[in-house]
């Protein structure tokens, strides 16, 4: 027997069953309907369906055909434009199958292409218009070039509300045969606010636990985020440099983080009320300030260990400030 | 390349051994409790600075009584279990000699790591209670507080810092058998760079005469600077312990430098050698930090003329510094991350492979399915694996893959 991951198994296959974006869904449905959509870019936070809505949206245009005439691509994973380039090419050579006259070219993470492989990508948009459609999805519209962005229908997803996560998480927990407690799915919220995904993955991992209420939903948030991530932190906090080193090298091979990924655990860690790290707050202000200003130089530089050793070495020193530790 | 000269001219007997008396002294009458089948302690802690002869030591008395020594580098372990495995294994094994007694050396042991290796310590201290043969652990520095249950259960030896006049005997004694001529002035120079460390003495010899028959004062001069060209240590100190920019700077006219390797020295050795002031690390964290983002525009833009920059921060940048603590004699080690990253490759593969799969089946980047997906199915799998293995089922991923997964 087997099972699916719920954020899979209740993923909306056709529009109207979205959560909310109620407008979004509505011009969505009216492209179907005239059977002619623009290029698409679909922007957003994590969890609010924008891939959802990509691959619906396909299926409704095309019906049963939908596999045949989708091409899904993530520009994270996929290296360089030029994989793009061929593999778009190779797919939009054959015609498209059914009375849809244009095939759909969903690219994923649009906004984590280089400047340089969007130039490209905007020529391949223009080259293949006949033949293809594309539908970009990003986090950050401002992350996507003008010329792009000018090209494309842009559709901003927003955050979920509070009621329509609860809605839904109360849904699937039926669905499921889970017992979850009103606290339960007040504690799923705080944690995952508008992001659906997040949201059902904690509902589905706290469930495997027992009775889903604030005790186990929490005891799945403290173990989603590595421990040796707040372990790093306070090692680094009482001066212990070299210790705080030996995590940090702990989460990026054995767990495969990415240096970004790392930063982006340690700022949620520092804001996060619920975690207490025992520093005053204006030290927790500074913090957050050396985790952007790192984020930044990683951005920019070529060693993820080296800006997060400096990293450390500049939270040793606050811990000094503070005398913690 | 012949044999390196100290593995050449490594003690054979405790008599060759320099200096060490009462190291020798209290080390026999241990081993001899053992051969009258009442050990005083069940271990030695064997402990003294970098070079003094604690490797040595040990391979010579083992020699002296023909013991065989197992020997289990514990910096090279990273957990307990793969520890207690490793050494109780070789402890276990027949010798290949037949029946000569054996004789266990974990050298290195302050190289466990504090957090990585949690547990090692215990899993010595249990090792040592049940094992039949002599164990001789080495370290540095015994007296770190997480060494306290190693200490209680070994019997500590101490071992002094060289004194020159000891090194230059030693150095003579190689001399004569490689047939060099050469002053004692030049010895006496060699020595006192080593700063008590044998070993880092007899390095520098063989690394200027090796093949020759004379060594003169003036050859020292000339080769010096390309003896320690060889040496990733002598150029990390060089720049660690410079006080000016321009002495920091001097490393980067040796010829063919591989300043991407010595930018990983720098960080990987920078915290040892500063770690009496935070306020140096952090700012020489810093200059290393601006350094990268310079080899990171480098390698986005191809404009090399940005390279100057990079250098100096990573040398002068990180060497003058406020609040630079006092020079004192660190051990530097070689670059642990280059280390991992290749134990690691294989971990990485399996585990790309993973994400692959859920990153296709759930319609994300691999990046996300390991932050906002994998994590979900680890804690379903192990809170309910009959659960967990249905979703491993439908992910078409094999349950022992998945375990792999660490």
């Amino acid at each position: 027997m087997s099972e699916a991951l719920w954020v899979e198994k209740y993923r909306p296959k056709v529009l109207r069953e979205m959560v909310n974006q109620e407008e979004i869904v509505s011009r969505l449905e009216q492209f179907v309907k005239a059977k002619a959509i623009p290029h698409l870019l679909f922007a957003g936070p994590p969890g609010t369906g924008k891939t959802t809505a990509a691959l619906a949206l396909a299926r409704e245009l095309y019906g049963e055909h939908w596999r045949e005439n989708v091409l899904e691509l993530n520009a994270s994973d996929e290296r360089g434009i030029q994989t793009i380039r061929l593999r778009v090419k190779d797919y939009a050579r054959t015609m498209a199958l059914g009375d849809v006259p244009y095939k759909l070219i969903i690219l994923d993470e649009a906004d984590n292409m280089t400047s340089d492989a969007q130039q490209a990508l905007r020529r391949i948009m223009e080259l293949y218009s006949r033949t293809a459609r594309f539908c970009l999805i990003a986090n950050y519209v401002s992350k996507i070039i003008e010329p792009i962005q000018s090209r494309c229908a842009v559709f901003r997803f927003q955050p979920l509300e509070r009621e329509d996560v609860i809605e839904r998480l109360k849904f699937i927990a039926e669905k499921e045969g889970v017992k979850v407690t009103e606290s339960g799915l007040e504690a799923i919220w705080e944690i995952s606010k508008g992001d659906l995904r997040r949201a059902i993955n904690t509902l589905q991992a706290a469930s495997a636990l027992g009775t889903v209420d604030a005790k186990t939903v929490y005891r799945v948030v403290g173990r989603v985020t590595p421990e040796e991530i707040r372990e790093m932190l306070l090692l680094a906090l009482k001066g212990r440099f070299i210790e705080a080193r030996e995590c940090l090298r702990e989460l990026l091979i054995t767990y495969g983080l990415s240096g970004i990924d790392v930063i982006k655990m340690i700022h949620s860690e520092i804001m996060n009320p619920k975690i207490k790290l025992e520093i005053p707050d204006e030290a927790r202000v500074e913090l957050a300030d050396i985790a952007g200003e790192i984020n930044f130089r990683m951005v920019e530089g070529a060693d993820e260990e080296i800006q997060l050793s400096a990293f450390l070495a500049k939270v040793a020193l606050l811990g000094r400030k503070y005398r913690i530790g | 390349m012949s044999l390196p000269w100290v593995e050449k001219y490594r003690p054979k007997s405790l008599k060759d051994l320099v200096n060490q008396e009462e190291a020798k002294k209290k080390l026999l009458s241990w081993l001899e409790s053992w051969s009258r089948g009442k050990p005083i302690k069940k271990a030695v802690l064997l402990y003294g600075p970098p070079g003094c002869g604690k490797t040595a030591i040990v391979h010579a008395i083992a020699n002296d009584f023909n013991l065989e020594v197992v020997e289990v580098n514990a910096s090279d372990f990273r957990t307990a279990t793969a520890l207690e495995r490793t050494i109780a294994r070789t402890i276990r094994e027949r010798s290949l000699f037949g029946k000569r007694g054996k004789l266990a050396l974990l050298d290195e042991v302050d190289g466990l790591s504090p957090l990585q290796d949690a547990g090692a310590i215990e899993a010595i201290v249990k090792i040592v209670e049940k094992s039949r043969i002599p164990t001789i652990m080495t370290a540095n520095d015994p007296w770190d507080p997480r060494f306290r249950d190693l200490r209680n259960i070994s019997l500590l030896i101490e071992m002094k810092k060289l004194n020159r006049r000891d090194i230059v005997t030693v150095l003579k004694r190689i001399c004569l058998k490689e047939g060099i001529k050469v002053d004692t002035e030049v010895l006496r120079i060699i020595a006192r760079r080593s700063r008590g460390d044998l070993r880092a003495a007899i390095n520098d010899l063989q690394a200027i005469g090796e093949g020759r028959r004379v060594i003169r004062v003036e050859d020292l001069d000339i080769l010096m600077p390309r003896a320690s060209q060889l040496n990733m240590f002598e150029i990390v100190r060089t720049v660690l312990t410079a006080k000016t920019p321009e002495q920091a700077k001097s490393v980067l006219t040796l010829p063919s430098l591989d300043y991407q390797m010595l930018f990983h020295w720098i960080s990987e050795n920078l915290p040892y050698q500063y770690s009496e002031s935070m306020e140096a690390l952090a700012a020489a964290y810093d200059a290393l930090s601006r350094a990268d983002v310079y080899f990171g525009r480098i390698k986005r833009t191809q404009n090399w003329s940005l390279l100057s920059y990079a250098l100096e921060l990573m040398t002068a940048g990180v060497a003058v510094v406020p609040g630079k603590p006092r020079f004192r004699f660190v051990k530097y080690s070689f670059p642990q991350r280059l280390k991992l990253l290749s134990k690691m490759k294989e971990t990485k593969k399996i585990r790309d492979s993973v994400l692959s799969i859920i990153a296709k089946k759930c319609h994300v980047s691999r990046a996300v399915a390991n932050t906002e997906i994998l994590p979900y199915i680890k804690i379903i799998y192990s809170e309910n694996p009959e659960q967990g293995r249905k979703i491993l089922k439908w992910l078409g991923i094999s349950e022992d893959r998945f375990r792999s997964l660490s």
